[in-house]
Formats: C-alpha cells, sequence, structure tokens
C-alpha cells in the first residue's frame, strides 16, 4: 500500500511538472507578451523594451522558464499585471471559497445519488420498473439540463421571486449560516447535474453487480437481502462510484466558474475570467496550474481508495 | 444431529414444482411439473443439456432465481416443511444452515473484494452460533478437510490469489462447514480441468459421506454422474424424463432420450471405427411448449399418441420410472439411431505424405516492464516441441489447461512467431476455434463469414464464390436457408459446422481444431465428431484436434501427444496411449476420466495426481512432472528426461516407462 502511494505519488509530481511546462511555453509561444499586455496602448518603443528588461522578458526562454520554476517551488507566483499584488494573495484568498463549494456539492451528491442509484437498481433487479424508470428518467432530464441555465432558473426562483437566499452581496467566513445561505443556491445549482449523473452511474454499477455470482453466493448462503446489499453489493459497486466521484470533481471545478460568476461569488473561478479579461499572464499561468494541480491531487486520491477498496489493484 | 427424522420420509420432497421466466417474447416454462425425492444421505444426480432446467430447478428448490424467474407452483417439502410457502426471511433461516450450495464457477462466485475468512466466520457462526474464534478454527478445519494446503494462512487470502479448483474447494468449504443437511452443486466440476475435476469430486464424495449430507448434483457429465451418483434424474424440456438407481439408468435406459444420450459418448470399451450416434434435431423451444411428449420429434420410436398426450413418469422397475408410452423405449422398436455403420479403416496410402511437421518449437512470453529492475518473468508456454502429422491423419493434442496446447496450435497456424524451432506445412492449414458464437462477426450473414476466407485470397468471381459458399454449406451438412441467417439465429451445434465450413473453403490440406466441442452439448457434441470424421475421411484432410476430452479424443484422434508444461510427454498410436500408457502422467489422466459406467467405476479407485500444475513462470531442473508424480525419484528431480522410445512405436519422456 505504501509501495503503490510512492508509486502513484511520484507519477503526480511527474505530471504537474509536464502541466506546469506546457502551460509555460504555450503562454509564451502565443503572440504578444505580458509587456505590452501590461503597457496597453500607451507605452511603445524604448519604453516598451524597457519593461521587457525590467520583468526578465529578454532573457533567454529556457532561463525564465527555470527561473519560473523557481519561483513555484518557493510559492513565489510573482505579482499580477494589472494591480501589481502578489498572486499568492489572491488565490489564497479565493480558494476556500470554491472549495467549500465543490466539497459541499460533492456531500450533496453522494448523499443523494448513492441511495437513489442503489433503489433504481434494487427495483430494476426485481423487475419493479415503475420507480426504476421514474428516478432514471428524472435523472437523464437533469442530467441534460446545462449548469448557466439552471443557475439562472434557481436564481429566479429561490432568490427573487421566493426571496429564500441571497443573490448576491458579500462574503465573509466570520458568519457561518450566513456564508452558507450565501452559496447554498450555487451548491444546489451544481449538484443538480451532478446528481443525475451519479445516480445513474450507482444504479448502472449496483445493478450489475447485483446479478454477479458471488451475489447469489451469499443469498444461497443465508444472508438477509439487506446484508447481501450492503456488504457485497454496494462494496463491489463502490469501485466504479469512486472513480466517477473522482472525475465529476473535474466537472464541478468547470462548473464553479460559471456560477462563480453568475452569484458573483469571490472564488478561483472569477479570479480566472477577471484574469483572462485583463490579459494577466502571471494570474492566469498560476491558475492554470492550480487547477491542473487540484485535478492531479484528486486523481492520486481516486486511485489511492481504489486500492484500499479493491485489493486486486496492484500496480 | 439434533433431531432424527423417519427413515423412510424423504429429506428433500419436491412436488409439481413450475418454475417461469416471463420475457418480452412470451413466458418460458423453465421447470415443467417436477416431483422427485432425496432422502438423508443419498447422492442424487440431475442431468440434461443446457436449457433442459436442471439449473433452474435447483435454483427455485432454495428460490434463489434471479429475475424475470418465478416459482409459479408446486411445493418444496424439506423435512416435511414446505419452503415455498415461507416468507424470505423464513427462507433464509434454510439457506446456508439446511441446505448448502456450490455454484458452477467458482473465479465468479466468491466476493472479490473480501478476504476468505470474512466470507467463511460469520455464516459458521451464525449457523453453529459459535464465537468467532472457535467459526475461525471451524473454518480452518473444513479449509484443511477440502485440501487446501496451509489453511491457516490461505483462510485470510483473497479470491483472486488462488487458482479455480482451490476456489471451488473454498466454496465447498464454506457450504459445508454449516453442516447443511442437503447440498445442491450446480455443475460444480465443469470449469475445472480434468484432474481437478476428479479431485474435487473425491472430496465431495468423501466429505458428504462423512457428514451424511445428502446431495443433489446438477452435471451434464455422464461419467461424473456414473462414478457419483446414487440415483440419476434425466430431464428434458423441464420435465424429468426418467428417474431410477444409477445403475439402473445406465443398464436399462428406458426413455429414448436417455438411451440416446448413453449411445452418443464415446465410452472406453466401444469400436473406435464405430460411428457415434446422434440424435437429430435440437430440443423445443420453451416459449411453446409442444403439446404431448416434448422429445417426439427427435424420437425414433414416436407413435401418435405421443403428440396427443405427454406421457407421464410410470414404473420400469424397482425405483426406476420413466415418461414414455413405449415401455422399452427405443429397445422396443428400432435400435437406437446409430447406423452401426463402419468407419472405413483410413487409408493408408495416403499416409505417406508428411503435411505438417514441428520440430524443437519453443515458444517464452515475457513482459519487460520499464521502472522495474527485477527480473523479467519468462513464461515458457512452449519447450521444445516435436511432431509430425501425415496425410489423412489426426493428432490429438491432450492436457491440463496451461500446458501449452493451444500455443502449439496458434504457432502452427502461424498466429505466434515461435521463439525458436521450426514449423512446416504443406499447404495450408485453417483452424476451428472453441467458441462458435465468440468467434464469428455477429452482424455479418453466414454466407459472409463462410466467404470471407475467399474473399481475402481473391478466389474466384462472385459467382463462383457464391456456387463456393453453397457446396461448403451442404458439406458440413446444414441447408442453404441458413446462409442468410446471422449467427445469434443458429444453434451452437449449427454455428460450430459454420466454422468448420469457413476452415473448409480454401481447401485447407490441414485443421486444427481447438476444442471444438467443448461448448456444446452432448447430443450435438457427437453430430460434430461425427462430422469431422466424415470430413477427414472424405477430404483426406491431417487434423489436429486439441482437447482436454480424452475420450474424444481417444475416439478421434489416430496419434495422440500428451503434454505437460509445455513439453510432449508420450507420443504414439491412440490406442496403444490409453490401453498401456508409457508415462505416469498419460496414466494418470487416464484414470481420472470418469467412465460412463457404474459399474467399473464403483470397481475403480483413482489414483489421483495431487496438486495442480505448476507455474511455467519457473520450471523445475529435472521432470517437470516430478512435484505430481507417483513413482517419482531422486533422479527424476535432478535429471529431465528426454522424449525417447521405450516402445517401438511410442515416444515418452521417463526415466523409468515401464514402471508403471
Amino acid at each position: 500500500m505504501i509501495d503503490y502511494s510512492l508509486k502513484k505519488f511520484v507519477q503526480l509530481l511527474i505530471t504537474v511538472l509536464g502541466v506546469v511546462t506546457l502551460v509555460f511555453f504555450t503562454l509564451r509561444f502565443i503572440p504578444g507578451d505580458a509587456a505590452s499586455a501590461m503597457a496597453g496602448d500607451a507605452i511603445s518603443g524604448e519604453a516598451l523594451e524597457l519593461l521587457r528588461e525590467q520583468m526578465g522578458l529578454n532573457t533567454p526562454l529556457i532561463a525564465q522558464y527555470f527561473s519560473y520554476l523557481r519561483g513555484l517551488v518557493t510559492f513565489d507566483f510573482g505579482v499580477t499585471i494589472t494591480t501589481q499584488l502578489p498572486v499568492s494573495d489572491l488565490i489564497l484568498r479565493a480558494v476556500p471559497v470554491t472549495l467549500s463549494i465543490a466539497v459541499l456539492t460533492i456531500l450533496l451528491t453522494v448523499t443523494l445519488a448513492i441511495p437513489l442509484g442503489t433503489l433504481a437498481a434494487l427495483m430494476a433487479h426485481r423487475g419493479q420498473s415503475g420507480l426504476d424508470n421514474a428516478i432514471t428518467g428524472t435523472a437523464m432530464v437533469l442530467d441534460l439540463m446545462p449548469s448557466f441555465w439552471t443557475a439562472l432558473v434557481f436564481l429566479l426562483i429561490f432568490s427573487l421571486t421566493l426571496g429564500w437566499f441571497p443573490a448576491s452581496g458579500s462574503v465573509s467566513f466570520d458568519n457561518p449560516m450566513e456564508y452558507l445561505k450565501r452559496i447554498a443556491l450555487p451548491v444546489l445549482v451544481l449538484s443538480v447535474t451532478q446528481v443525475a449523473t451519479m445516480a445513474r452511474i450507482t444504479r448502472t454499477a449496483v445493478l450489475e453487480v447485483l446479478s454477479e455470482d458471488y451475489v447469489r453466493t451469499a443469498r444461497a448462503m443465508g444472508w438477509s437481502e439487506m446484508r447481501v446489499l450492503f456488504r457485497h453489493a454496494l462494496k463491489n459497486a463502490a469501485l466504479p462510484i469512486v472513480t466517477v466521484i473522482g472525475l465529476s470533481f473535474g466537472n464541478l471545478l468547470n462548473g464553479t466558474v460559471i456560477v462563480e460568476f453568475i452569484f458573483t461569488l469571490p472564488g478561483i473561478g472569477n479570479l480566472l475570467i477577471n484574469g483572462i479579461n485583463s490579459r494577466d499572464y502571471q494570474m492566469v499561468q498560476t491558475l492554470i496550474v492550480f487547477y491542473a494541480l487540484l485535478f492531479v491531487i484528486i486523481n492520486f486520491a481516486t486511485d489511492i481508495v481504489y486500492r484500499a477498496l479493491d485489493p486486486r489493484v496492484r500496480f | 444431529m439434533t433431531f432424527q427424522t423417519d427413515i423412510d420420509a424423504p429429506l428433500l420432497d419436491v412436488r409439481a414444482l413450475r418454475t417461469e421466466f416471463g420475457t418480452d417474447s412470451g413466458t418460458v416454462t423453465a421447470v415443467d411439473g417436477v416431483s422427485f425425492a432425496v432422502h438423508a444421505g443419498e447422492r442424487v444426480a440431475i442431468v440434461g443439456e443446457s436449457g433442459s432446467g436442471k439449473s433452474a430447478m435447483a435454483m427455485s428448490i432454495l428460490r434463489l432465481l434471479a429475475y424475470p424467474g418465478r416459482v409459479t407452483g408446486g411445493a418444496v417439502l424439506l423435512n416435511g416443511r414446505d419452503l415455498s410457502a415461507l416468507s424470505e426471511r423464513q427462507l433464509s433461516a434454510v439457506r446456508g444452515r439446511l441446505v448448502g450450495t456450490v455454484f458452477q464457477d467458482p473465479m465468479s462466485s466468491l466476493d472479490p473484494v473480501m478476504r476468505i475468512s470474512k466470507q467463511m466466520i460469520p455464516p459458521i457462526m451464525r449457523a453453529l452460533g459459535l464465537s468467532r474464534e472457535v467459526a475461525r478454527a471451524e473454518a480452518i478445519l473444513w479449509l484443511d478437510k477440502v485440501g487446501i494446503p496451509d489453511a491457516e494462512k490461505r483462510l485470510d487470502a483473497f479470491p483472486f490469489e488462488m487458482s479455480g479448483g482451490m476456489r471451488q474447494r473454498v466454496m465447498i468449504a464454506m457450504a459445508l462447514s454449516c453442516r447443511p443437511r442437503l447440498l445442491i452443486a450446480d455443475e460444480p466440476t465443469t470449469a475445472l480441468d480434468v484432474t481437478i475435476q476428479a479431485q474435487i469430486v473425491e472430496v465431495m464424495k468423501k466429505l458428504t459421506a462423512e457428514t451424511g449430507t445428502a446431495m443433489m448434483f446438477i452435471t451434464h457429465d455422464l461419467g461424473l454422474v456414473a462414478r457419483f451418483a446414487d440415483k440419476v434424474a434425466v430431464m428434458y424440456a423441464g420435465r424429468i424424463v426418467e428417474f431410477g438407481p444409477v445403475r439402473e439408468i445406465f443398464r436399462t435406459p428406458s426413455h429414448p432420450y436417455t438411451q440416446s444420450l448413453l449411445s452418443t459418448i464415446p465410452s472406453a470399451k466401444a469400436l473406435r471405427h464405430q460411428r457415434l450416434a446422434q440424435i437429430p434435431g435440437m430440443p423445443p423451444d420453451m416459449k411453446t411448449p409442444p403439446q404431448g411428449c416434448a422429445f417426439r420429434e427427435r424420437c425414433a420410436a414416436a407413435i401418435p399418441r405421443c403428440a396427443q398426450q405427454p406421457p407421464e413418469l410410470s414404473p420400469r422397475g424397482a425405483g426406476h420410472v420413466a415418461a414414455c408410452w413405449q415401455p422399452e423405449g427405443l429397445t422396443g422398436i428400432v435400435r437406437p439411431e446409430c447406423e452401426a455403420r463402419v468407419r472405413p479403416g483410413s487409408n493408408r496410402a495416403l499416409r505417406d505424405r508428411t503435411m505438417v511437421e514441428i520440430n524443437r518449437l519453443t515458444k517464452h512470453f515475457s513482459s519487460p516492464r520499464l521502472l522495474s529492475r527485477k527480473p523479467v518473468p519468462v513464461v515458457k508456454a512452449v519447450n521444445g516441441v516435436t511432431l509430425r502429422v501425415q496425410q489423412g491423419e489426426t493428432l490429438g493434442i491432450v492436457g491440463e489447461s496451461g500446458c501449452g496446447k493451444s500455443t502449439v496450435a496458434r504457432l502452427l497456424l502461424g498466429l505466434e512467431k515461435p521463439t525458436s524451432g521450426e514449423i512446416f506445412t504443406d499447404g495450408l492449414a485453417q483452424m476451428v476455434f472453441q467458441d462458435p458464437s465468440a468467434s464469428f462477426n455477429p452482424k455479418m450473414r453466414i454466407s459472409a463469414i463462410i466467404e470471407e476466407p475467399l474473399v481475402v485470397k481473391r478466389w474466384g468471381d462472385r459467382a463462383a464464390r457464391a456456387a463456393r459458399v453453397r457446396h461448403l454449406i451442404a458439406q458440413v451438412g446444414l441447408e442453404e436457408a441458413h446462409l442468410n441467417r446471422y449467427p445469434s439465429q443458429l444453434s451452437g451445434g449449427q454455428r460450430q459446422r459454420v466454422a468448420v465450413a469457413r476452415a473448409l473453403a480454401l481447401d485447407p490440406s490441414v485443421m486444427v481444431a481447438d476444442e471444438p466441442t467443448s461448448a456444446l452439448d452432448v447430443s450435438v457434441r457427437a453430430q460434430i465428431i461425427n462430422l469431422l470424421v466424415d470430413l477427414k475421411e472424405d477430404l483426406g484432410i491431417a487434423f489436429v484436434f486439441i482437447s482436454h476430452d480424452l475420450l474424444t479424443v481417444r475416439y478421434i484422434a489416430d496419434r495422440i501427444a500428451v503434454m505437460y508444461l509445455g513439453e510432449v510427454v508420450e507420443y504414439g498410436p491412440a490406442d496403444e496411449v490409453f490401453d498401456r500408457p508409457a508415462h505416469p502422467y498419460t496414466k494418470a489422466l487416464i484414470e481420472t476420466v470418469p467412465l460412463p459406467d457404474p459399474v467399473t467405476e464403483a470397481t475403480r479407485a483413482p489414483k489421483l495426481l495431487q496438486g495442480e500444475l505448476p507455474s511455467p513462470l519457473n520450471l523445475p531442473k529435472g521432470c517437470a512432472f516430478a512435484s505430481r508424480c507417483p513413482i517419482v525419484t531422486d533422479r527424476c528431480r535432478a535429471e529431465k528426461p528426454v522424449l525417447r522410445h521405450p516402445m517401438k512405436t511410442r515416444e515418452a519422456a521417463c526415466h523409468y516407462p515401464h514402471a508403471i
């Protein structure tokens, strides 16, 4: 197990290095550079050259790459081009917002989707297709709704019409209840799609396991339906489900960019959009690396959990 | 035992059991009014081909059927208590405790993510009311009893760390450890190798006798029935057509189906040059159960009455019943479909030409891994095999799975490149695979499947190819109407015929058949074997017939090569190898084969091969068979025997070929 984790961790580091390299060179090879972006139309000619000199843009690319790597390792991500604030400060302030939305969504999803999916599978397995069709059908429809659209609809219904949740406003962690209320709608919006997807995956996985021979063996040994379901069926069905939870975290990060924008939440999604709009290289570059890192860490965690659940995984 | 039952009252009494499967295209009656009884300590075999309803019947007893299966009628009395009237909760108390179950596929019947201990100990605790520690000791005891070496350590293993044979032992230990009064075993050895199969059967026989557990044994292997059962129930189309003591059934079968079934299997004593009897036609579609007797369309003794009224079971002798209007079945009316047409002796004149020559062939598989400094494991699948096949001759290759017989076939066809050694074939070699349904593209019509090799080789024009396809389909005994169908619309036997037709398309001089009959039912198996024999005689093709079914190989082959761990350990004429084996492995293999004759079986005390095939990853220095050989000496462990000629016509790789 430790061997395995170590191996996976080395793979993780290699992947991150790959991403960092790719991002760095891609951004350098697209037309325009940080200096001209910073200068805008105002400065040109020698002044621009001077700015480039100051920003170290005239040193060889490979030297820039290594100084950039050094910065990353020492958590020095530079300052934003527009506001001259340290990038790391901005990100650190934004991360809790995004992460709290993502984590709450995952929690809500798991607590809703797994029982629903299991119930649908159980019904399908017994040939009682009514409830199964209802759950699966609803999930299918919800799954097809784009989150920007659900976000607007929820905003209209729950904030503007019913007034249950604030549509915008300041965000602070000092008052947890207020904070929860503020992020409740974004979490709900994101959960709709997530629950739908996950419930369908759970249904498929559990249904497949229920017709496995070892489930029949457990029944033949005289175990009750509940024990068969929890000890054998769900434990085995958990394997594909864990994989999907890992993957859906990626989707979720996409989703947070949209809901943060719509609900004006100061998370990293908004940071990214502002960064792109103001051509803030330093910011965008760091955020891309940050997102990549999140993805890789989640995959790493998925692998570890998977290995813990399934003793057959050996590489 | 806490209770004593009346000696005459049966332990299990099944009455008019009826099971249906509701499908979109209609209700399938899988079990159609089955009644029989199992007494305490008795071993009853349920025999039937696939689709006869034998498994559905067994699963119906404990209501273990998966949707859409449903028990729709009848009663199942266990010790006088009707199980079909029990609630799911009450039935749970019976499952495992009073009735244990062993299933067919050991690879999938144990929970893959749970240690054996977790699957075995809680049922024992529950069934016998023991504490965890005592139950653990009990589990170890049972694992030991079923022959698992180092049981204490293996108890904490995961299923994937064990071989199929070991897992089946675990299943048996698990079932028996709860001290059931009845054990239901659904084809428990079908997925296993011959030698392992014999071991498992011995274990079950010994342990059920020891504990006085009655047994219901579902199988399609008549040899196993003869070795194992006290009584036999023969099922056909959801009904029991004959039931009786095993010796009665084998000596005087009285239902035409039983009679035909018994004559379709190649027996050890039968003449090799006699054609196998075959049952014409196919079992009926159970969506529309036929009026009258379900077997009548395949029965030579059918009379008008059979079409009107289904026969009920009626007495034929002491405890022997059969469901047929003809009191003696086929024997009273006609000789069974076995037209005693003697196979013409093979044409010796053809034999001068060597069609296949294999010299010192080896094939090693290795998978080098990046980022690993450990030595690369090498699987030595084939280790210096030398073989010849003459024109018009059939070479049978036998051995346990993993002995390299299929690799030899793949090498022969050029599907793999040999590591070293030479292969010469005179002309073209073609192959017939084990599973006909998996070796066809399901989206292609039969005509296109047969035509494909012709198209690949740009043979003739379209019209010529179509004519050739029609000729081929007739040659394998199918009709032109079959050409327009898809593989899924044919039965297993028909598909295998198509596979043979496809292999024949390019006029091969060598045909390799890798377990061509293993996936087929007994009655269909005889049809395919007869077809292959006819083709060999008519076309003078050289055949390589690979199988683990020794009786079939003996029947069809002229010469036999016995393989063990990638080597040929014995090679010679089929009859000689069978009657006077020169290698201890050959002898052991032959002894493990259950013969379809209960009288002979009762007198046999087979010396079973112990243990399993060693891993081809690290072969021993001396004789590969040394670890399992009954006559092993120090010389065998140190010095590798080479193939020699202990007898004029035979080769064997053993230091002591005359010792057995």
